[in-house]
């Protein structure tokens, strides 16, 4: 297992936020995290990120426990991760911004600036390339988020729900800038609402609701599920599903 | 047009003596400069890491005073105590840095102006340090290494090439991963560490780099002037100007503080000049005045007014000065 999330809980004066939440990610997979808003998928996503501390339960990355870890020693050991809200660098220019992440395992500027130039022809940016990061929109700043976390060389990548906010058009294409990194050994952790990158991208699905995972299975199987539909998608999603 | 205005700035600052002659322009040259080292030392940390200390003349006065105990002390020509004020700022850095790197924002610069006071408070008791008077230098000088000379133009010519070496520094520190990193902390700490930037290690090196330069400017400021006391040396009026002088040019870029020192320097010469004695609290009234003016209209200095304001007053377009990529 590359990433391996054992028995989580984090817990804030009094208030458990993830009650005992396991998920195992393999080498190569793209798993989707779905649930309602307060369910715990951030804060659980902050744990192995390492942006905070379980209260219990342990966190292991290629076999090396990463539970009290620091977020840079995450990022060090290979797990790199997009913010909710994008958290661009912005009065650094759209290559500057890429460069920071190539930084981490490429110490020399021309070596980091070859990379970051790499790593925004594949993304989409070099037409913005020069441009302050401020003056982007936010399906660029997210596209950027991406592009900074890819240039890190992560072996694992989260991404918090990156594709929100997104035209259809732009949702595609986004679609397919996941996929590519996919293709280039990127393994992938998504937390989403939008049930349509799920069902594109995911392989299995992990389904938060109160700080418990309530179900975990294939999209299709996790669609059916009883429990989800209460939870998360809804009656309507039932009725929709029985007219098709 | 970016080269040839950086030819025209060191020209300018190379023939200044020769264009404005005579001991008062000669004074405010050096005063200029030594006002730019400063600022542009504050600026490692302050300006491209945002750690915004209000307290850096704590390494100031240490550069001050140090070179002049060597004096008292040992009859040692004073410069030879400003490697020693390095090392003493270098220490004091790094265990002010360690504690102070856990707070953020308000917090950090309050902390910072909070231990500035508690040294100058406690340099103006201490009795080896010549308590609440101070300390004096040679009063002729003994050789040329007492660095105590009738002219003011040696030391302008002394203070133009540490200000080279202080810019030179800090070029290759915005080239530098170093330099990406601090920008990264100053924009969202958060998300640097995210990408496995070393934070506190990144923010108290820093400050360890600002530390020296802002020392160098200290002991070149008493080996200039002779005399040091707690006030000049460790007060806070030391750090405000830093800050204010980074700030009215323009906090975090390479030119900023030589454009807030040639603003301000010479508009504090001139209110000393018509004011005179009488009119010494109108230093605090003027930085209060740049503090409000900058914070409510422009807190990116002149540096992000000219970019705003120059394409159209002038109708260029002006690309924007990469400081690395």
């Amino acid at each position: 297992m590359l990433l391996k999330a054992e028995k989580i809980v984090k817990s804030f004066d009094g208030f458990t936020a993830v009650r005992g939440a396991d998920l195992e990610v393999a080498q190569g997979e793209i798993i989707g995290l779905i649930g309602p808003n307060g369910a715990g998928k951030s804060t659980f996503f902050n744990c192995v990120a390492g942006d905070m501390v379980p209260s219990a339960g342990r966190i292991l990355f290629d076999g090396i426990d990463l539970t009290r870890a620091s977020a840079e020693a995450h990022a060090r050991a290979g797990i790199g991760r997009t913010f909710q809200v994008p958290a661009t660098f912005e009065d650094m220019s759209v290559l500057e911004n890429v460069m920071v992440g190539a930084f981490l395992r490429r110490p020399h500027r021309h070596e980091a600036r070859d990379h970051a130039l790499r790593i925004i022809e594949m993304t989409g940016l070099a037409a913005q390339a020069s441009q302050r990061a401020r003056s982007l929109g936010t399906p660029g700043r997210k596209r950027l988020e991406i592009a900074r976390v890819l240039a890190s060389e992560p072996r694992l990548m989260l991404l918090d729900e990156a594709l929100a906010g997104l035209t259809p058009a732009e949702l595609q294409d986004a679609i397919g800038l996941v996929r590519r990194i996919h293709g280039i050994g990127v393994t992938l952790v998504i937390v989403e609402h939008i049930m349509e990158v799920i069902m594109t991208l995911a392989e299995r699905v992990l389904v938060f609701n109160q700080g418990a995972v309530i179900a975990h299975g294939k999209p299709d199987e996790i669609v059916r599920n009883e429990a989800v539909i209460e939870a998360y998608l809804g009656r309507g999603h039932r009725r929709r599903r029985a007219s098709s | 047009m970016k080269r040839g205005a950086l030819i025209g700035l060191a020209l300018l600052l190379l023939f200044y003596p020769f264009i404005f002659t005579g001991p008062f322009y000669w004074d405010i040259g050096v005063t200029f400069l030594l006002a730019a080292i400063s600022a542009s030392a504050w600026n490692i940390v302050g300006g491209y890491a945002g750690q915004v200390s209000v307290g850096h003349s704590m390494f100031f006065g240490i550069g001050a005073y140090v070179p002049l105990l060597f004096y008292q002390l040992w009859r040692l020509p004073p410069v030879l105590g400003a490697p020693a004020a390095v090392v003493v700022s270098l220490l004091l850095a790094a265990a002010i840095g360690m504690p102070t790197f856990r707070l953020r924002g308000h917090y950090f610069s309050m902390a910072t102006i909070a231990i500035a006071e508690l040294i100058r408070i406690f340099v103006g008791t201490w009795d080896l340090v010549g308590a609440a008077i101070g300390l004096q230098g040679p009063a002729v000088g003994r050789a040329w290494w007492d660095l105590t000379f009738r002219s003011e133009l040696p030391y302008y010519y002394i203070f133009l090439g540490v200000l080279a070496v202080v810019l030179y520094t800090t070029v290759a520190v915005a080239r530098s991963r170093f330099g990406f990193y601090l920008r990264a902390i100053k924009a969202d700490e958060r998300a640097a560490r995210s990408l496995g930037v070393p934070v506190r290690a990144t923010k108290l090196k820093a400050l360890m780099l600002s530390a020296f330069f802002t020392s160098i400017a200290g002991s070149l400021y008493s080996i200039k002037t002779g005399f040091i006391d707690p006030e000049s040396g460790f007060g806070i009026l030391v750090s405000v100007q830093m800050v204010i002088i980074a700030a009215l040019g323009g906090a975090g870029t390479l030119f900023g503080p030589l454009v807030g020192a040639l603003i301000l320097i010479p508009l504090q010469t001139a209110t000393n000049t018509w004011f005179g004695g009488g009119g010494s609290g109108f230093t605090y009234i003027l930085y209060g005045g740049i503090i409000l003016i900058l914070a409510r209209f422009e807190p990116g200095g002149m540096h992000e007014l000219w970019y705003r304001a120059a394409p159209r007053l002038l109708r260029i377009r002006l690309p924007r000065i990469s400081h690395a990529a």
